[in-house]
């Protein structure tokens, strides 16, 4: 077995009095896809989150790439190496959060041209790649208000994917399309982890952790309640928590 | 498609029949009546006649007007009518001279005849021969005896005024003379050539004196040169328009196109006093039988009288709508009397000014508005023409093109005189009896954009019947939106007409208006480059505050807190006065323009903190966090993703803070800035005319908003380019 390339550590997270992640560890190997499911409040977005310090946790420590993030020290005093960290870890949004004043070329190059300093025609090269990816090449000079919200999560993606990050978090990345435009948003996972991105998912979409996650982790009230292979969990969860969960949605 | 292929005009209703006959009517008129009265034809809408000269016999108690229609009016004191027309010219009338006893009637015309009539019989009695060519100016000496004329071949003619014959013929001269006056012994004539004026010994035709503009320090001879040495140019500088000796025949007064009036003592040749007051060209100068005071009328459509000695201007007569061309003192002591191209001599009184009667040679509209009439016909006739074959054709565009020719035509052409009449010192049945062919016309066109407006005309031309239905579609709907507008632009032009009458009834100065219009004008350079500046610095300092408002540091927090605190709670114009006479206290002293700058930029930079922290929390926390989870600084955030969208929110309200800049710029007036408002408060201080010059600022100002809320609206047009649909 390889070095896990995520290694978290009795990570907690308050809001205020409220205790939403209760000390939890998690190690992801390289390449590996990671499906969080869980009821709503769980904590599984503040978690997702947390890794890439979107939030800051309370407590424990985050070791991503080789780069570790321990909260013993103040994180106000870690922000260059949080900024690198970031730089390893893509993430897609449920709402998209596309830059709706940039055309979505622009989009795609605007982090690789002011964060990395990379030239920009490079930059578009790359862009133009990705897009191709994505089967979008002919929308490059479009803005994202005249794009469906398929082809919008789908831009998001190759956005990310143009910091060439080590992983990706995706947050719950179909909860907001229109039932017919979420396969087009799966297909571009599936193919993304068939190509061996590590992967962390919070989603509903229980297809996709079936066909796609190497393990799924059932989250309820800020811990782990059961990881399993998603065979083993969705057959036969050995929580009872699990399978009231897996009851209703399915 | 089968609907379609049919005639589609087979289906048109009876409405559409009749409007076309309706327009076709009205073309027909029009032109008629264009071509005809170009051709000279009989029609010709009711107009007042421009009278050209004035002359008044106290002892018989007549005024003499010569008249545009050829004739010479004559009018006992206080008649409303000319009592008498006497048929004296071909073309127009342009000269009247009474002989001292009032019994003889000099008139001169276009066609080059000096008539003297017998005032009882009212018939000629004599033709003098005059050259035959337009004569533009007459006077006939103190005495009698003698009668100078000067016309468009530019000789001075002299002649015997009881026998008629040429005493002098002198000329012709180079720059045709426009005026021409004779001293009360008949011994001199003197007329205008150009800006100098000759004097001409009558019995020897020997000129003896050339009255020339000269520069107060002698030793200047350019009108240059001496403005630049800031002495004053004694003379004139343009055209002479006339000329009068005062009853000792002493001094010779002279009016010119540069609107002064100089006294010119013409033995030496040099000007005793010189004086301005008229904003146009000065047309005509009178000496009263004393020689105590003078009157002049001008192109600026007032009267004024002038103390002598000393020449100073001791009142002014306002109330006629056109130039004045004749003045003269009145029957009783203390009225004058003046004649003008509306047509009209009216009555004065010298104590307050007030006009005590009108008298009419007819009655009519203003001569100019008949003309403008004439040229609306050929014009509305020409484009009617295409109109009616856009119409006849089904065409969307003839019906909108329709819609505009008469709506937008009549609302201007007939609006402005319709209002202008009704507004005259007349009787209501006479006001509507001069009114009547505007009325008429205005009934018309109303008929016509009623029928043309009603549904059954204009659903018929909201689109072509023969397009395929989504075309018609969409055809009807761009139909309707220009219609809109069109309809939208009339209630502007209404309201625009309504104002003008409105201003025309405070009775502003517009010769002065014209006058100084340009010298006001150069202010609003400095407005527009004092607004830019402020609303940059004022953006800057806005961008600052906000991001200052928003940060967690305290000491950003505060600093910005204070400063919008402290801006807000304190007026404008009391800031202005600080930042003027606080900063040379600490030693600093500013130019009153960077002073301005100062207190409208951060003045206005403290209101728009506001707008920009506003603007930047509107923008969604999850553009941050995508911004934050590219790896991106709070920095390149806020630099290329935050503030971009922040800025396309505030450009409206930042829009608005411009034009109310613009217009609190004024405000710099108070530190001698020469921008719109300071000129149009000097300028009006100086000759009490305050209420002419900010007008004058207000339509600047009102100019500069509107061109800038075009650009805004482009600017907004380019900055939505991400939230097209």
């Amino acid at each position: 077995m390889t070095d896990p390339i995520i290694k978290v550590r009795d990570l907690h997270k308050y809001f205020g009095l409220l205790h939403v992640i209760q000390g939890v560890d998690l190690d992801v190997q390289p390449g590996e896809v990671v499906v969080i499911i869980g009821p709503s409040g769980a904590g599984k977005s503040t978690f997702l989150r947390c890794l890439n310090f979107l939030e800051e946790p309370s407590a424990g420590s985050i070791e991503i790439a080789g780069m570790v993030i321990d909260t013993a020290t103040p994180l106000r005093h870690q922000r260059k190496r949080i900024l690198q960290l970031r730089r390893k870890v893509g993430m897609v949004f449920q709402q998209f959060n596309l830059f709706p004043h940039m055309t979505v070329l622009e989009n795609i190059i605007e982090a690789p041209v002011t964060v990395k300093k990379q030239p920009k025609k490079e930059a578009i090269a790359k862009a133009e790649e990705l897009l191709e990816w994505v089967g979008l090449s002919e929308k490059r000079d479009e803005y994202p208000s005249r794009l469906s919200g398929g082809q919008q999560q789908r831009v998001a993606i190759a956005r990310a994917l143009a910091m060439e990050p080590e992983i990706m978090l995706f947050d719950e990345p179909t909860s907001a399309l229109d039932p017919e435009l979420i396969n087009e948003v799966v297909d571009v996972m599936e193919r993304l982890a068939r190509e061996g991105m590590t992967m962390v998912v919070v989603t509903h979409e229980l297809h996709f952790a079936r066909d796609v996650a190497d393990r799924v982790i059932f989250m309820a009230d800020g811990g782990w309640v059961e990881i399993a292979p998603p065979e083993e969990l969705f057959t036969s969860p050995k929580e009872q928590r699990t399978r009231q969960f897996l009851a209703h949605i399915l | 498609m089968k609907p379609y292929d049919e005639d589609p005009g087979a289906h048109h209703s009876k409405s559409v029949t009749v409007a076309l006959i309706l327009v076709a009517v009205t073309v027909a008129v029009s032109l008629v009546y264009a071509v005809q009265y170009f051709a000279g034809g009989p029609l010709r809408m009711p107009v007042v006649t421009q009278l050209y000269d004035l002359d008044v016999s106290p002892t018989r108690g007549l005024v003499a007007a010569a008249a545009q229609d050829g004739s010479v009016r004559l009018w006992q004191p206080r008649q409303d009518w000319a009592m008498r027309t006497l048929p004296a010219h071909q073309g127009a009338a342009t000269g009247v001279a009474f002989s001292p006893d009032g019994s003889i009637l000099y008139s001169a015309g276009d066609d080059g005849k000096i008539r003297k009539w017998d005032v009882s019989a009212g018939q000629v009695r004599q033709d003098f021969d005059a050259g035959g060519q337009p004569i533009y100016d007459i006077d006939l000496s103190a005495d009698g005896t003698t009668l100078a004329v000067v016309g468009q071949d530019g000789i001075v003619r002299v002649f015997d005024a009881a026998s008629g014959d040429v005493l002098q013929a002198i000329g012709p001269s180079e720059h045709v003379g426009r005026t021409v006056a004779i001293s009360p012994d008949g011994a001199q004539v003197a007329a205008g050539d150009g800006a100098v004026v000759q004097l001409w010994d009558v019995r020897s035709g020997k000129p003896i004196q050339t009255l020339r503009g000269y520069c107060q320090e002698e030793s200047l001879t350019t009108q240059k040169a001496c403005s630049k040495a800031n002495k004053r140019w004694m003379g004139h500088e343009k055209l002479v328009t006339a000329l009068a000796f005062s009853p000792d025949g002493e001094l010779l007064a002279s009016g010119s196109e540069d609107t002064t009036i100089a006294f010119w003592d013409w033995q030496t040749g040099k000007v005793k006093w010189e004086s301005g007051g008229h904003w146009a060209a000065v047309t005509t100068l009178v000496f009263d039988a004393q020689g105590k005071s003078m009157l002049s009328g001008g192109a600026d459509n007032k009267v004024r009288t002038w103390r002598l000695p000393g020449g100073k201007s001791s009142a002014y007569y306002e109330g006629h709508l056109s130039a004045i061309n004749g003045v003269a003192f009145g029957f009783e002591k203390d009225t004058i009397l003046s004649a003008s191209d509306d047509g009209t001599v009216r009555e004065w009184e010298t104590a307050n000014q007030k006009t005590t009667h009108i008298a009419w040679a007819q009655y009519g509209l203003q001569w100019e508005w008949g003309e403008t009439l004439v040229y609306w016909m050929l014009f509305s006739g020409l484009v009617g023409l295409f109109i009616l074959w856009g119409l006849w054709k089904f065409k969307p565009w003839g019906h909108m093109l329709a819609l505009i020719l008469y709506i937008w035509g009549p609302v201007v052409i007939l609006g402005l005189p319709l209002l202008e009449t009704l507004s005259y010192p007349l009787s209501w049945g006479l006001k509507l009896r001069v009114a009547a062919p505007l009325l008429i016309m205005s009934a018309w066109y109303l008929g016509l954009v009623l029928l043309l407006t009603h549904e059954s005309v204009s659903d018929f031309y909201e689109s072509s019947p023969s397009l395929p239905l989504s075309e018609r579609l969409m055809l009807r709907a761009k139909t309707l939106k220009l219609r809109g507008s069109i309809y939208t632009t009339a209630v502007w032009l209404l309201i625009f007409v309504v104002l003008y009458s409105v201003l025309r009834r405070f009775n502003l100065d517009i010769a002065f208006m014209r006058h100084w219009l340009p010298f006001i004008m150069k202010g609003s350079g400095l407005t527009i480059f004092v607004s830019l500046v402020s609303i940059v610095l004022a953006i800057i300092l806005a961008l600052l505050g906000a991001l200052g408002r928003l940060s967690k540091s305290s000491v950003a927090n505060g600093v910005s807190g204070f400063y919008i605190s402290l801006i807000r709670g304190t007026p404008l114009l009391v800031q202005v006065y600080i930042w003027y006479l606080g900063l040379p206290r600490l030693g600093i002293v500013l130019q009153p323009i960077t002073a301005g700058i100062l207190a409208l930029g951060v003045n206005y930079g403290a209101y728009m903190t506001e707008i920009f922290r506003a603007g930047i929390q509107a923008i969604g926390k999850g553009q941050y966090e995508a911004a934050e989870a590219l790896g991106m600084t709070r920095t390149q955030a806020y630099k290329r993703i935050i503030l971009p969208q922040a800025f396309r929110i505030v450009i409206p309200p930042i829009g608005n803070q411009f034009i109310a800049m613009m217009k609190d710029s004024s405000l710099v007036s108070l530190m001698s800035v020469w921008e719109l408002s300071y000129r149009a408060q000097k300028v009006g201080r100086q000759y009490f005319r305050a209420l002419e010059t900010f007008i004058i600022a207000a339509a600047f100002y009102w100019i500069l908003t509107v061109i800038f809320q075009l650009l805004q609206g482009k600017l907004e047009e380019y900055m939505a380019r991400g939230e097209r649909r």
